[in-house]
């Protein structure tokens, strides 16, 4: 068991969402249909509406990112379970300021069919939906399984970009557009040395997955989905080492790329430690002559309390350099 | 009471029989699931029935047992979230349509309403029988079901016939590799588990024939 400071299993989503909206309503509602967070403001006129969604356990990933220059509102699932296609719709529903709404999200079986119901009841109310699914991830699947590959820490740029092109007043097909070629462009791959427990009992939970005192996994996934290796530990920079190549080789990223990197601890990593992550991986692109655009250094998508991180790499073209650099004000997410 | 009723107090008796059974076999689903899942299928189960039981109305009392199950259907479709509610949802709203303003339900309606739910799964999942899913439960009572009708069963020994057959379905998952949800991605580690989800579908299943046959 993995100890926990929680007071009812079935209860930890809502005591979060009530001690969220007690910090941040000042920014952000709950719809009154359904358990959806939205922007104070939705929906607002003449811009494209951005739904995400998905299960709890992530933070700051989906809530922490509904803002300014990012998401308009995100359907709450229970701790790594879907939230209902009537949650997804409500929350469509609510951000839809008459410019169509994109919804982006994650490669999960129980997401997709949610989020596919959702689309076509709005759909039949008259709302332009539109759905671009983020596959990042690529310890989930070889290059000829691409569509099998889940969605992680790569969402969060996607969701950065679609949120500043939306913001500039682009019209749906136009935001959707960038989140397709954001998604294209983005690898991940992660790595852990502790399981996470989804709460099940009144201190904590069972582990979701069995890890040796001297073993990590990698290529993990965010729920603890086993990787492609079950190894002994290695040293940061060993462990950089591999974690990079597989990213890189895998788009493939070439000499004179400009890239942003993402390093996102899964919970319970020191930041100290992804700084030591960073040091390694900042120079194996100068050696392989990729020019770091931008660094995200922290935890933008964790799963629960896993040891461990994830490098996600997006190579950037004028128009993504752009929209990165964009100002975004979200609880979770703050940009200049 | 007027006859009309008797679907509905039917249809709500089989809802809460299956809300009591999934009750009942909560933490077994959960520790089921944390075998190859995230440990959670029991509690989900059982909530996206509980929230089932609670919104079937009254106002559908003179609905016949089709429409009833196709409206719970749609509950559990819409609000019952994660991959289960799509999923038993869809199960629901294509069976209940196989048979939508039947007074009487014969063999022939069990065997296309079944046939149906089995469909709207595949179609839903994007799944095949003997991936390690719900399917295998259902697929092994359909199949039971069309024995039954070959053999011009009465509906009751076939009702019978098809629960073991929803049992041997469930414990036919034991021995697949799983191929289809979370539990896909651990591969031939899945194998000597059960599957949960076949596993609620059978006591599901077992509770619906219950009911029938009291």
């Amino acid at each position: 068991m993995l100890k926990k400071f929680i007071n009812d299993p079935e209860k930890v989503v809502d005591e979060m969402l009530e001690g969220f909206l007690e910090a941040h309503g000042n920014r952000i509602k709950r719809l009154e249909t359904s358990r959806a967070v939205v922007r104070r403001e939705a929906p607002i006129k003449g811009k494209v509406g951005l739904v995400t969604g998905g299960g709890s356990g992530h933070k700051p990933a989906f809530i922490g990112y509904v803002g300014e220059g990012l998401m308009d509102g995100v359907a709450v699932g229970n701790i790594f379970a879907s939230p209902s296609a009537q949650q997804i719709h409500d929350t469509v529903k609510a951000v839809d300021g008459g410019k169509g709404v994109l919804c982006v999200l994650g490669n999960y079986s129980g997401d997709i069919m949610n989020f596919d119901m959702a689309s076509d009841m709005a759909k039949e109310e008259g709302i332009k939906v539109e759905q671009v699914i983020i596959n990042d991830d690529v310890g989930s699947g070889s290059r000829d399984q691409m569509k099998n590959r889940r969605g992680v820490a790569g969402e969060v740029v996607v969701w950065k970009l679609i949120g500043a092109k939306a913001a500039e007043g682009a019209n749906l097909e136009e935001v959707k557009k960038v989140a397709e070629k954001a998604n294209a462009n983005t690898r991940s791959m992660g790595v852990a040395h502790s399981p996470c427990a989804v709460p099940s009992m009144k201190y904590g939970g069972e582990e979701t997955f069995h890890l040796g005192e001297d073993e990590m996994e990698i290529g993990v996934g965010h729920h603890g989905e086993p990787g492609v290796e079950k190894t002994k530990m290695k040293t940061a920079d060993e462990v950089t080492q591999i974690l990079a190549e597989k990213v890189l080789e895998d788009l493939p990223f070439k000499t004179a790329d400009e890239v942003n990197v993402l390093i996102s601890g899964l919970g319970s990593t020191a930041l100290l430690e992804l700084y030591i992550v960073y040091r390694k991986l900042a120079q194996i692109l100068k050696k392989r002559k990729i020019k770091i655009y931008r660094s995200y250094i922290g935890e933008f998508f964790t799963s629960l309390e896993m040891g461990g991180f994830s490098i996600t790499l997006t190579r950037l073209d004028d128009e993504l350099k752009r929209l990165l650099d964009a100002p975004a004000n979200s609880p979770l997410f703050v940009q200049a | 009471m007027s006859d009309k009723e008797i679907p509905y107090r039917k249809v709500k008796k089989m809802l809460e029989e299956i809300v009591d059974t999934l009750g009942e076999k909560k933490e077994y689903l959960n520790r089921l699931d944390a075998e190859i899942g995230d440990g959670d299928h029991g509690r989900t189960v059982f909530e996206t029935f509980e929230k089932a039981l609670d919104k079937i109305k009254l106002e559908e009392k003179d609905s016949d047992v089709g429409t009833l199950l196709k409206e719970v259907g749609r509950t559990i479709a819409f609000s019952g979230g994660a991959a289960t509610g799509p999923l038993f949802g869809t199960a629901f709203i294509e069976a209940g349509k196989a048979i939508e303003g039947k007074s009487e339900i014969k063999l022939g309606d069990w065997l296309r309403s079944v046939k149906a739910a089995e469909e709207g799964i595949k179609k839903r999942g994007r799944a095949q029988v003997g991936e390690k899913t719900m399917l295998d439960t259902i697929h092994w009572v359909s199949e039971s079901l069309q024995k039954s009708v070959d053999e011009k069963e009465s509906l009751e020994k076939a009702l019978i016939r098809a629960e073991k057959a929803a049992q041997e379905g469930m414990e036919s998952t034991r021995d697949i590799v799983s191929k289809r949800g979370r539990s896909s991605r651990l591969g031939e580690r899945t194998k000597g588990h059960l599957d949960p989800g076949a596993t609620s579908s059978y006591y599901i299943f077992s509770s619906i024939i219950k009911n029938c046959l009291d």
